[in-house]
């Protein structure tokens, strides 16, 4: 479904990432792991329209899609969830998420709104309220669902887990996966590694801008490098 | 029987007070999309010229030369705004600001086309010219008690008035529209807005043409008001004067900068006795605002307080 060959992207004359292939399949979850610094933000940045690359092409569904803004990017499916979440933190609950069908011009969604409410319920309780009071947890709930609004065919999520309790940090896994079960694939970058691997079907690990490793994520999960190095386990 | 109390002076005031009005309203809605443009002073002058040039030296019709110096203003609006995307904050407000003492020095030295450091004079008065063409149809303003300048004036006042109020309409209504939305959007959080999938780029050069525009559209009333200007009109000070509309008003609600407008417009008229301490007053002001109250006068739980409403979690509907 994605595409991405050769993609190089540099701030200045630094660059961040030195060309990259990866693939997304329809209807998988892939994710991109790595530590700080490696380059996995600038990668979905550059994918998703906010950066321009330097070298390198994107392709989704056949199209070339590399130096589109991310607003045409939205009315082609492609849809990011920013690192940090990006609530609109003076706008209701209600309100954030029609911004997140404000490309849509079919009249479904207020029906859209009210299923999203349903899967999300704690939206529902609190959809009056501002965006910025809710919690880490309930704003990452409202930052997917406005993204699922906006009706993509591919989810770009951008550190989901960040600063987020690990109970919450479950749930929001649970629901990515129950999101990709529905039909939706989905491009995942994470720093929690045993999560990101748990839950998506193939896997590239990032190191300082190239992908150095990459797999079905069951495979990588056991690999003993990966262990070593991302996973906290001991060199036997 | 003349209607004595129709003061031609005070309706005087009252114009400018709504000129100021429509100045208000112009940074407010660059101010929507979270840009401070100073140069709205510049797009003014810039309505008042072309519409000046245009009536005294072209034959134009005057409605035609308001809405040519509204089109040249909003282009010039797209011709600064487009470069202006990459600034934000003080830069922009800079670089704005800057645009405007050009545009001032341009139509200083300019003495062919602009008439230099001593403007233009002789532009046709909007109410002169109404009631030239109405005694041309046979009308007397003394048939319903009104003197000819008290007409004069008076006609002024409500031509400004209309207009303001058509101004203050339209953007009030654009507030609670699909580019509302987005305009608050882009106040908000631009990465947001932009993962929501709003064209950020367009909606912020939008805002910035139309507040250029709308400065144009207030400069050109100001030029067949007053029938004449000069450089003198479109200074560093006015700039600094539609500013303080916004700061003194507050800058989160569209009623903000319209109070703020009329009622540093109205005040030192009213206290003819400060007025030449104006500046000082000013000062003071603003200083006392950020301490006080550094959304302004006017914000949106304000307004919605006072209209009934229940104010939604901090936020509200029209919080554009």
């Amino acid at each position: 479904m994605l595409e991405v060959r050769g993609l190089e992207t540099a701030y200045g004359s630094i660059r961040a990432i030195k060309g990259i292939d990866l693939a997304v399949p329809e209807g998988r979850i892939v994710c991109i792991i790595g530590a700080n610094g490696a380059g996995k933000t600038t990668l979905l940045k550059t994918i998703s329209g906010l950066l321009r690359p330097a070298a390198g092409t994107v392709t989704f569904l056949g199209e070339d899609i590399t130096a589109l803004s991310p607003a045409q990017l939205v009315r082609r499916g492609i849809v990011l969830v920013p690192e940090g979440r990006a609530i609109l933190s003076r706008m209701t609950v209600l309100e954030n998420l029609e911004m997140g069908a404000y490309q849509r011009r079919d009249g479904r969604v207020r029906e859209d709104i009210e299923a999203t409410m349903e899967r999300f319920p704690v939206l529902k309780e609190r959809r009056n309220l501002a965006g910025g009071s809710l919690s880490g947890g309930e704003q990452q709930m409202l930052a997917i669902g406005r993204a699922l609004l906006a009706k993509p065919n591919l989810l770009l999520l951008d550190e989901p887990s960040l600063g987020l309790a690990p109970l919450i940090v479950s749930r929001v896994f649970r629901i990515i996966r129950e999101i990709n079960r529905e039909g939706m694939t989905v491009l995942l970058v994470e720093q929690n590694v045993r999560q990101a691997l748990k839950v998506s079907d193939y896997a590239y690990v990032l190191e300082t801008g190239k992908i150095v490793h990459e797999g079905p994520s069951p495979e990588l999960l056991d690999d003993p490098k990966i262990k070593e190095s991302y996973l906290g386990g001991r060199r036997p | 029987m003349a209607v004595d109390w129709l003061n031609p002076y005070h309706l005087q005031v009252a114009s400018f007070v709504l000129i100021n009005t429509l100045l208000g309203v112009s940074i407010y809605v660059t101010l929507a999309t979270g840009q401070l443009s100073l140069g709205n002073a510049g797009f003014m002058s810039i309505g008042a010229y072309t519409t000046a040039i245009l009536t005294t030296r072209h034959g134009f019709p005057m409605p035609a030369g308001i809405v040519a110096g509204s089109v040249v203003a909003a282009l010039a609006g797209i011709a600064v705004g487009i470069p202006s995307l990459r600034l934000t904050g003080v830069y922009l407000a800079i670089a704005t600001l800057g645009f405007g003492e050009v545009v001032r020095v341009v139509f200083v030295n300019w003495e062919s086309l602009t008439g230099g450091a001593v403007g233009i004079a002789a532009i046709p008065q909007m109410g002169r010219e109404l009631l030239a063409s109405l005694r041309d149809a046979g009308f007397a303003p003394e048939s319903i008690g009104l003197r000819g300048n008290q007409f004069i004036s008076l006609s002024v006042f409500l031509i400004l008035f209309a207009s303001t109020l058509c101004a203050i309409g339209f953007f009030f209504r654009l507030g609670s529209s699909r580019v509302g939305r987005a305009y608050a959007a882009v106040r908000m959080d631009e990465r947001a807005a932009e993962a929501a999938g709003i064209d950020t780029t367009y909606y912020k050069v939008l805002a910035f043409t139309q507040g250029a525009m709308l400065s144009g559209f207030a400069g050109a009333l100001f030029a067949h008001a007053t029938s004449y200007i000069s450089p003198a009109d479109f200074t560093y000070h006015r700039a600094v004067e539609i500013l303080v509309f916004a700061v003194f008003g507050g800058s989160e609600h569209l009623l903000g900068p319209v109070f703020g407008a009329m009622l540093l417009t109205a005040l030192p008229e009213l206290l003819r006795s400060v007025s030449d301490y104006r500046y000082i007053v000013y000062g003071i002001l603003l200083i006392a605002m950020m301490v006080f109250r550094p959304q302004g006068l006017i914000d949106p739980p304000l307004v919605n307080r006072l209209a009934g409403k229940k104010a939604a979690g901090g936020g509200s509907r029209d919080a554009a």
